[in-house]
């Protein structure tokens, strides 16, 4: 269904599946500290206002610490979009769902320690930018930055885009959806509020399911 | 111009067409001695009212925050920063803007530090990005509870997965959002494919791809004398 070749995506799931992969939970400390210090060393890589980041918080929430499942983690992407305020605020949720076994107390303290973990290194960064920007305005190494990376951007959208639609794992219907949402996100100015609320009906009345 | 016409926009990515600030005009002796970090516009513009304290800004960041509950929150922060609080001219917000999506880190976010940062260096950085996050990410944290909470009632399943579907289109989207600009530049055309294969088939993790990948495409694209890598538009 997806146009991805057929062996690489048995080859993914598979490793989805057979990887060992221990629940690390945030029952302390130590563990917290380690989550953020893996935030923070992504933080640096957001590029593209930060959507690029989406296969990587799959890799790290679903494969490699388990926290959630596959669908969990579809859910969360869907519910971190349509909520107000920056899409990015995701990882928060992702924070706590890592700590949620523990507790709504480990839940919310992981929620706020992998947000404050993506946004800190970025955000000095942007201070220093800003502070500096008149030099850096006409560096070379700017235009060669913003005009290298941008083409990255754009492969790295494209396949952020395959994985969250290979994580919705929905049946034809939905499918056909996605699809058609992509096509009104490009052509037209509707609130993707809009979408989201009409697919829920369409997923409440059973025509989408997965 | 889609931000300048200031009418709420409804998800901005990084996707939006790079706000145009006229290259090589002087730089501008900023009216009060904090370094601005602007200097992009050509005509002093006049800033009618004091700087902000730390205070102000929390609370315009709130209220951008606010207004933004349906979405477009670019289009709010311009027209609260710059229309009704006129902290900052049009060209300083556009060049805040260009700065925020060059940086690593969520567009909107960025520039809620860069308007910090303008009037008070990185205190009013964390300020300013504390008032534009505390409502929205205390609303997430409910729904994150609730979500936790009763996402196993197959009611709330199943309308999560017609979401689902939904947010899968718009994640699709964003790719082809930024595919126009690249139309006529088949190098960049071939280094996104790659980027592409490199991940989707060879599994190749974001930040090894960007290590190697980045540099490789930093230099091609280096400025040159007399060489231009880019398309004539």
């Amino acid at each position: 269904m997806l146009p991805l070749p057929p062996i690489a995506l048995l080859a993914a799931t598979a490793a989805g599946q057979l990887a060992h992969c221990e629940p690390m939970r945030l029952n302390d400390l130590g563990h917290l500290l380690q989550v953020m210090g893996t935030f923070m060393g992504l933080s640096l890589f957001s590029l593209g206002g930060g959507n690029t980041l989406l296969s990587e918080y799959h890799q790290i929430s679903v494969n490699q610490f388990c926290w959630l499942s596959s669908t969990q983690f579809a859910d969360l992407y869907a519910l971190a979009e349509a909520a107000p305020g920056p899409s990015s605020m995701l990882v928060g949720l992702l924070g706590m769902g890592a700590g949620w076994p523990e507790g709504p107390g480990w839940a919310l303290l992981s929620a706020y320690g992998a947000e404050l973990a993506i946004l800190l290194p970025s955000t000095l960064l942007m201070v220093v930018a800003c502070l500096r920007w008149n030099r850096l305005r006409d560096s070379p190494w700017r235009i060669a930055f913003e005009r290298g990376l941008g083409p990255i951007t754009l492969g790295i959208l494209f396949a952020v885009g395959l994985k969250i639609l290979h994580t919705a794992d929905t049946n034809t219907p939905g499918l056909i959806v996605s699809l058609l949402v992509c096509v009104l996100m490009l052509r037209t100015r509707l609130s993707p509020l809009w979408f989201m609320a009409v697919a829920g009906v369409l997923g409440g009345l059973g025509v989408i399911n997965r | 111009m889609r931000l300048a016409s200031c009418r709420p926009i409804p998800i901005s990515f990084m996707t939006d067409p790079p706000p145009t600030t006229p290259p090589g005009t002087p730089p501008r002796t900023p009216p009060s001695s904090p370094p601005t970090p602007t200097s992009a516009s050509g005509t002093p513009a006049p800033i009618e009212s004091t700087p902000p304290t730390l205070r102000q800004l929390f609370v315009g960041m709130l209220q951008v925050a606010l207004s933004a509950f349906g979405g477009g929150l670019s289009a709010w922060s311009q027209r609260i920063v710059v229309e009704e609080r006129r902290w900052m001219s049009n060209e300083e917000f556009l060049t805040g803007l260009t700065v925020a999506r060059l940086f690593p880190g969520p567009n909107q976010i960025n520039m809620a530090v860069y308007v910090g940062t303008f009037f008070h260096g990185l205190r009013g950085a964390l300020v300013a990005l504390a008032g534009m996050l505390l409502l929205p990410f205390t609303l997430l944290m409910v729904l994150g509870l609730a979500y936790f909470s009763f996402h196993s009632l197959p009611a709330i399943d199943r309308v999560l997965a017609g979401v689902v579907a939904a947010a899968a289109g718009m994640a699709l989207s964003m790719g082809f959002k930024i595919l126009g600009q690249y139309r006529s530049d088949p190098v960049a055309l071939l280094l996104a494919a790659a980027t592409l294969v490199a991940m989707t088939v060879f599994h190749v993790r974001l930040v090894p791809l960007v290590l190697v990948a980045g540099p490789l495409a930093m230099a091609w694209y280096w400025p040159r004398a007399g060489v231009s890598r880019l398309p004539k538009p």
